[in-house]
C-alpha cells in the first residue's frame, strides 16, 4: 500500500498563549525564540497510522510538506520516525496562500510523485485552523475525503473499514481506495523516533519542489487573510474572596449556584 | 438573482438552535447588501417544519432526500447545491459543526468558492466578506477577505445574536440529485461510549485536571467534584502523558474539544494546546495556586489557592445547595 502523508510545520501549541508572535505584517504566527517548530500533531498522527499500514501491507510512505526552508527539519523527524521519502513545496508565492492554492498545489505535487493508494492529512492544523486544505487536494485529484478519522477498523489492500466521528458517536465506513483520510488525533499514539532513524534520516536528501515543478499557474486567491491580532483579553477571571481556601470554595458553589450552573 | 443564503438542519420539525443565529448574521448582511435572505433547510427525518418556529426570510428551500437521515458528505453536498442552484445567493451561511467541518469544504472545493469557518464576526468591505475567525487556539483571531460570485462562511454557535421566530415564509420543497454509486458507504452509526458515565463532548459541565494535581494518588479530587456535579472528567496533555488517567479523558487539540456550560480547570496552567479545546465552553472556573497561570485570562471565575483545600469544601457545599 503506497501511501502519501501530507504534514505542516507549526508553532509549538504547549506554549502559553502570552508567548505568541506574529510576523511584521501581522500574517503569520511565528515561534517565539528559543521554541522549536514541530510537526501539526494531527498529522503526525497520520503519519502513525501511514506507517502501521505499512508494516500490514507492505509499500511506500511519502511525506509531503508545503512550507518554509526551515520545514525540512519536521520532515527529516518524519523521516526518523520511518517514513520512506520527503519532499518539500517551498517557493515564495505560497508564502501567504489560501487554503485552495495550498491544497491545489500538494495535489500537483502528489500527481507528480504518481503511484498512491491512499492519502492521509492531519484534520487541520494547530495554527490557522483552517482544516481546509485536505479537502482541496482530495477535489482535485477527484478522491473521496473521509475526515475525522478515529480508527482505522480494517484493513485490506484495497478497502479500509474507518471510524468517523460525527455529533454524539461516530460512523462506521467502508472505503475503497484511492481515497483520502482526514485523522484525528483519538486514532493513535505517534511514535517517537529511533536513534538509528534519526541518524539514517540525517543522511537522507529532502527534494525542494517549486511552483515551476508543478506545472501549474498561480492562482487569484479567494480568500486573502488581511491580518492577524493576538487576543489580549481586557477582562481578567473575577477572583472569588474568602479568608481561607475552604472558604473561598464555598463561595464558589454559592456564586456558581446563583448562575444556576450547578 | 441574488441574496444571502442560510443553510441549516431540520430535526422532528425544528431548525437546529444555530439556524436563528444564522439569520441573525444573515439579515445583517441582506440589509447592507440590499439582498433578500433566504433559507434552506435539510430535513433529517419526515416530520412537518413546526408552527412559529422560523426567522424572518423571504422564502424557504425544504430539502428532503431519504439519504438524508444519516450524514454523508456527498449527500449533504447534493442537498445544498440544489439550494444554491435555486437561489443564486453571493452570500451562503452555515453552522461550524462536526459535520458542516467535514462537508462545507467540499461545497466550496467543488464550486471553487471561497469559504472561512468557525467565524466570529462578518462585515462587508466593498465586494469583499470579511470575516473573523479564532486561530491558534483562539488566542490569536485572523480577519480574511473573501471575493467571488459565492462567497460561503461557517459561524461559529453561540456568538452570533440570534433572530426571533415567528415568521410564515413561502416554502419551497427541493428533492437531491440522485448520487453515483460512492466510494464511501456507510455499515452503521456507533452512539459515543460515556467514559466514566458521562460523554465528555456533550456533557453540560467538565471538570478538568492539570499536572497541579499533583500526581495520580490526588485524582480522587477531581473524580469527587465531578460526581458531585454530574460532570465528565478531563485533563490537560501532560495528564496524559504521565499516564495519570487514560488519554481518552484528554481535552485540547490533541484530544477533544468540549462544548460544556460550566467547565471547572483544576491546576491547569492554560497552554494554547488546551485552551484550543475549550474556546466554545460557556463559563470557564480556574482554581490554581498560582495566580499568575495563564489559565486565570482565560477564565470567567476565578480561585486563587490549594485545590486541596478548595474542591472538598466546594463539593460539600454543592451537595447542600442541592439538598
Amino acid at each position: 500500500m503506497d501511501i502519501i502523508v501530507t504534514v505542516k510545520e507549526v508553532t509549538d501549541p504547549n506554549i502559553p498563549p502570552s508567548y505568541v508572535k506574529l510576523d511584521a505584517q501581522a500574517k503569520r504566527i511565528e515561534s517565539p525564540f528559543g521554541v522549536a517548530p514541530v510537526l501539526n500533531g494531527y498529522d503526525e498522527n497520520a503519519l502513525e497510522e501511514a506507517l502501521r499500514l505499512r508494516e500490514r501491507h507492505g509499500g511506500r510512505v511519502t511525506v509531503l510538506s508545503l512550507g518554509d526552508e526551515s520545514s525540512r527539519k519536521s520532515l527529516k523527524r518524519a523521516l526518523a520516525m520511518g517514513a520512506d521519502a520527503a519532499i518539500l513545496l517551498s517557493d515564495p508565492v505560497w508564502m501567504y496562500a489560501d487554503s485552495a492554492t495550498v491544497g491545489r498545489a500538494l495535489a500537483a505535487a502528489i500527481r507528480k510523485i504518481g503511484k498512491f493508494d491512499l492519502v492521509m492529512c492531519g484534520r487541520q492544523a494547530s495554527d490557522t485552523d483552517a482544516g481546509q486544505v485536505l479537502y482541496w487536494i482530495a477535489e482535485t485529484l477527484k478522491l473521496p475525503a473521509v475526515s475525522p478519522v478515529a480508527k482505522i477498523a480494517e484493513s485490506a489492500p484495497t478497502n479500509l473499514t474507518v471510524h468517523r466521528l460525527i455529533d454524539g458517536g461516530h460512523q462506521r465506513l467502508r472505503v475503497q481506495l484511492p481515497a483520502l483520510l482526514g485523522v484525528s488525533s483519538e486514532i493513535n499514539e505517534p511514535r517517537h523516533p529511533t536513534m538509528r532513524g534519526t541518524m539514517n534520516a540525517g543522511r537522507a536528501l529532502v527534494p525542494g519542489w517549486k511552483l515551476h515543478d508543478l506545472g501549474i499557474a498561480p492562482a487569484v486567491p479567494k480568500v486573502e487573510l488581511r491580518r492577524l491580532t493576538v487576543q489580549t483579553r481586557t477582562t481578567k477571571a473575577q477572583l472569588i474572596d474568602g479568608s481561607s481556601d475552604a472558604e473561598r470554595g464555598i463561595a464558589l458553589a454559592d456564586k456558581l449556584h446563583d448562575m444556576g450552573l450547578v | 438573482m441574488a441574496g444571502i443564503l442560510i443553510v441549516g438542519d431540520l430535526a422532528a420539525g425544528q431548525p437546529g438552535s444555530e439556524f436563528l443565529e444564522l439569520a441573525g448574521a444573515g439579515a445583517a448582511l441582506a440589509q447592507a447588501t440590499g439582498e433578500p435572505l433566504i433559507g434552506a433547510l435539510i430535513a433529517r427525518d419526515s416530520a412537518a417544519v413546526g408552527e412559529d418556529c422560523l426567522p424572518p426570510m423571504q422564502r424557504l428551500y425544504l430539502i428532503r432526500d431519504p439519504e438524508l437521515r444519516h450524514y454523508g458528505a456527498a449527500s449533504f453536498v447534493a442537498a445544498a447545491r440544489a439550494a444554491l442552484g435555486a437561489s443564486s445567493p453571493s452570500i451562503a451561511l452555515f453552522a461550524h459543526t462536526l459535520e458542516t467541518r467535514d462537508w462545507v469544504p467540499q461545497l466550496a472545493a467543488v464550486l471553487d468558492a471561497g469559504l472561512v469557518m468557525d467565524c466570529v464576526a462578518l462585515s462587508l468591505d466593498g465586494d469583499a466578506l470579511i470575516a473573523t475567525k479564532p486561530v491558534y487556539g483562539g488566542s490569536v483571531w485572523g480577519e480574511f477577505a473573501i471575493r467571488g460570485a459565492l462567497r460561503l462562511a461557517t459561524l461559529r454557535p453561540g456568538v452570533f445574536t440570534p433572530a426571533t421566530p415567528g415568521n410564515k415564509p413561502e416554502v419551497m420543497q427541493l428533492t437531491v440529485e440522485p448520487i453515483a454509486a460512492n466510494a464511501v458507504n456507510m455499515i452503521d452509526e456507533v452512539a459515543a461510549a460515556a467514559s466514566g458515565g458521562i460523554n465528555l463532548k456533550n456533557a453540560k459541565v467538565v471538570v478538568s485536571g492539570g499536572r497541579g494535581i499533583g500526581g495520580a494518588k490526588n485524582w480522587h479530587y477531581i473524580e469527587g467534584a465531578a460526581s458531585a456535579l454530574n460532570a465528565a472528567v478531563g485533563c490537560s496533555r501532560p495528564v496524559a502523558d504521565s499516564g495519570w488517567v487514560p488519554s481518552a479523558y484528554t481535552v485540547g487539540l490533541s484530544g477533544s474539544s468540549v462544548t460544556p456550560d460550566l467547565y471547572i480547570a483544576v491546576g491547569i496552567s492554560g497552554a494554547v494546546q488546551h485552551l484550543a479545546g475549550i474556546s466554545a465552553a460557556r463559563t470557564v472556573v480556574a482554581i490554581n495556586s498560582d495566580a499568575d497561570a495563564e489559565i486565570f485570562a482565560r477564565a470567567d471565575l476565578g480561585v486563587v489557592g490549594d485545590y486541596k483545600e478548595v474542591l472538598p469544601a466546594f463539593v460539600k457545599r454543592v451537595e447542600q445547595l442541592k439538598s
